[in-house]
């Protein structure tokens, strides 16, 4: 492969990358080769040095940040036509609340996930509290002399006792999945970027 | 040898590699060479970084007709070489104490 054969393969596979990234790395292998050159190496023997098209584009890719990335994305190479405009004002009842339902969509997700956490510790709790309420209560029956019924409800209360310490680990265990569910779905939106840029 | 290790030696190499006159790509890479293989993709990145932290400044020239990138160390780029030589002799002490426990076992 010569010079510009190289640097052709490598601008094509940098296509859909932002321009300057591009240029600048084409001058940066450029000037490489040439200088390999200027040493007495041939052209095939400097580009072949180089290394492969792919793994420099592969290296380009990974890293230009995201955010560059999608900000190259949404803003057009060229100025907006005039009708374009015209339908993206137009089209606003139409797109801005459907931007503004996705968004609820992720937050509400996000809300159900942690109500649901808070309402199963809010349940152990009232376990709790019941369970601690009729020992006391049972206790002061049987200090009345209603020893049956007191016995019956220190039983009751000792269950649920028991129950709410054992929830516990639930509870834990629930709060721990609603953190990880929550990184899931803040890293499958990152990927909906990038899968749109590699297929660009 | 741990990622984020190298790269912090690959940085302060490139800013050895320029720290007694200005130099470019092809040279870096050159003078590198008998201490360790630096690909040319490897050296871009290393300079990006380099730059965007203020540790070198380029400046574009002419050279046999046609344009080269020279790169110059900065102070913060002398000052990082300086904070990794007293940053080594920490890793030396650890490197001793590491040794230490293994000859006890």
């Amino acid at each position: 492969m010569n010079r510009e054969t190289f640097l052709a393969a490598l601008r094509a596979a940098l296509a859909g990358l932002p321009q300057d990234d591009i240029e600048e790395r084409l001058a940066f292998y450029g000037e490489m080769i040439d200088d390999r050159m200027e040493e007495g190496l041939s052209q095939e023997e400097a580009v072949a040095e180089m290394g492969p098209v792919e793994d420099i584009a592969a290296q380009t890719l990974e890293e230009i940040p995201l955010a560059k990335l999608v900000r190259e994305t949404i803003t057009p190479r060229r100025g907006l036509r005039g009708w374009e405009i015209v339908l993206l004002v137009l089209g606003f009842p139409v797109w801005f609340p459907l931007l503004l339902a996705a968004a609820a969509v992720v937050l509400a997700l996000y809300a159900v996930i942690w109500i649901l956490v808070a309402s199963l510790w809010t349940v152990d709790a009232l376990l709790g509290f019941n369970g601690l309420g009729c020992i006391a209560t049972g206790v002061a029956s049987i200090t009345r002399g209603d020893v049956l019924p007191g016995i019956a409800l220190m039983g009751a209360g000792l269950v649920c006792a028991g129950l709410a310490i054992f929830l516990v680990f639930g509870c834990q265990a629930a709060s721990k999945g609603a953190v990880r569910l929550g990184r899931a779905v803040a890293r499958g939106i990152k990927k909906l970027f990038v899968r749109k840029e590699s297929v660009k | 040898m741990d990622a984020q290790l190298k790269r912090g030696l690959l940085d302060v190499c490139v800013l050895a590699a320029i720290k007694s006159e200005d130099s470019y790509g092809y040279k870096i890479i050159k003078d590198m060479k008998p201490y360790l293989e630096l690909s040319e993709s490897t050296l871009y990145t290393i300079l990006k970084r380099l730059e965007a932290a203020n540790m070198l400044t380029v400046r574009t020239a002419e050279h046999d007709g046609r344009l080269r990138k020279y790169y110059r160390i900065t102070e913060a780029g002398v000052g990082r070489i300086e904070e990794f030589k007293k940053e080594w002799k920490e890793v030396i002490s650890i490197y001793q104490f590491v040794t230490k426990e293994e000859d006890h076992e």
